[in-house]
């Protein structure tokens, strides 16, 4: 389906990452796979780097830190928010909220609408038009959207198929109304019959966690994750995303009437080098239109991709200036969805690591 | 497609490889061989490929059949 908006922005954006790196090459001793094999998918993929969370750290735990930096540095006020959305497949509890959580452990004010979504590398998209649309109300004037995952505590360190891929984050997008009446175009669509390429089996009320869950099993080529892990069927998705996201562009560009020379950044989810590489290939865009590195720095965070590969690579030429932004994310669901939109100046832009 | 044979039996960890040679005989044709050969028919021919179109080519012959069609070559 066809999406508009008007009069919104974001005004500032704010990821946070643990300090805990992990490198591919120390990965691959948990693999069952030899050493060359490895460092051929290293190469392919391009894989190197990857910040987990060091113990039992929580969605939670990462935002608080996050939201304490921006009240701290008076980029954001502790009443300043009306409404927190939060979007997350890695929540402290299964009830209550982590919103409820979040609120709660900051102290924010009762006069709050918090709101929890399950969505993964579409998340900040969907965050978005949920930001979007609570600013109808007269009664709000700044939503903070966060998107956080700490996936690498429910990923096998055994299974090179998704382990060396994961990265925890957050991040801390404030939207609010703007004077800016310029159409804001998007797109979205969902197919709920391909729910299981990504998925963890286990753990809600269909199958609950029990020693049964939690043996290890083979996925026939080596990779061992047991059902409480998540499990990521990774040629379906590769096909997925060649399948679906190029026409997806084209649909948006041309429900905006506007050409690919009229986008200055592609600022897509970032599943690793190799698939974006490959979009870029398909569309005709030049890598540097497309940035890519995230995942072979921090690990790709499901939906804080899109903010991270924002604020790593935009962040001197947002606080000062603004470009026309082609965003989109796809993954669990599955769901996939872009957005036009003008991005910046912005009144932060900042990445800072959790320790 | 000079060398085509040679590029696919290099994915494959072979000295040599025949353009009948069934792909799903080879040990190392795995999930990671599928996207090498994806990455390397782009870098090499300019032809995106998906892993799905892969899928159907069971031969050597097969794929170089389909990267040929697919460039007009």
């Amino acid at each position: 389906m066809n999406l508009t908006f008007s009069h919104r922005r974001i005004s500032g954006l704010l990821a946070v990452v643990p300090a805990n790196e992990r490198s591919f090459v120390e990965d691959m001793a948990n693999f069952n796979s030899p050493p060359a094999r490895s460092l051929k998918l290293m190469k392919v993929m391009g894989y190197d780097k990857h910040r987990v969370v060091d113990g039992p750290v929580c969605a939670s735990d990462l935002v608080c830190f996050g939201m304490e930096h921006l009240f701290a540095s008076g980029a954001l006020a502790r009443d300043g928010c009306d409404a927190l959305i939060v979007v997350t497949q890695s929540p402290d509890y299964i009830m209550p909220p982590t919103s409820s959580v979040i609120q709660g452990r900051l102290g924010l004010k009762q006069d709050m609408f918090c709101l929890d979504i399950n969505q993964g590398c579409a998340g900040f998209l969907i965050g978005l038009f949920q930001a979007f649309s609570l600013l109808e109300q007269p009664a709000l004037r700044k939503v903070a959207l966060v998107n956080v995952d700490v996936m690498s505590r429910k990923t096998s360190p055994r299974d090179r198929n998704s382990y060396p891929l994961i990265g925890d984050a957050a991040s801390i997008a404030i939207v609010e109304r703007s004077q800016d009446g310029t159409a804001i175009h998007a797109n979205l669509k969902m197919d709920g019959t391909r729910r299981d390429a990504l998925m963890i089996p286990a753990g809600g009320l269909r199958l609950p966690c029990s020693p049964e869950t939690a043996v290890m099993e083979d996925d026939g080529e080596n990779n061992f994750r047991a059902k409480d892990n998540l499990r990521m069927d990774g040629s379906a998705v590769f096909n997925f995303v060649q399948v679906e996201v190029p026409p997806m562009i084209r649909d948006l560009l041309q429900a905006a009437q506007a050409g690919m020379e009229d986008v200055d950044y592609f600022l897509f989810h970032q599943p690793n080098r190799f698939m974006l590489h490959k979009l870029a290939d398909q569309m005709n865009v030049p890598y540097e239109k497309m940035p890519s590195n995230i995942v072979e720095l921090y690990g790709n965070s499901s939906g804080v991709t899109i903010p991270m590969a924002i604020v790593h690579n935009l962040r001197e030429r947002l606080l000062t200036g603004s470009i026309q932004a082609c965003l989109a994310g796809f993954g669990v669901g599955l769901t996939w969805s872009s957005m036009l939109m003008r991005l910046g100046p912005l009144d932060f832009c900042e990445l800072i690591d959790y320790k | 497609m000079e060398g085509f044979y040679e590029k696919i039996a290099e994915i494959l960890e072979v000295d040599t490889l025949n353009a009948s040679d069934e792909l799903a005989d080879f040990p190392e044709w795995d999930s990671l061989s599928v996207l090498s050969v994806i990455a390397m028919i782009g870098a090499n021919y300019g032809v995106n490929l998906t892993a799905s179109d892969l899928r159907g080519a069971a031969t050597a012959q097969a794929i170089r059949d389909l990267v040929a069609r697919k460039s007009g070559r």
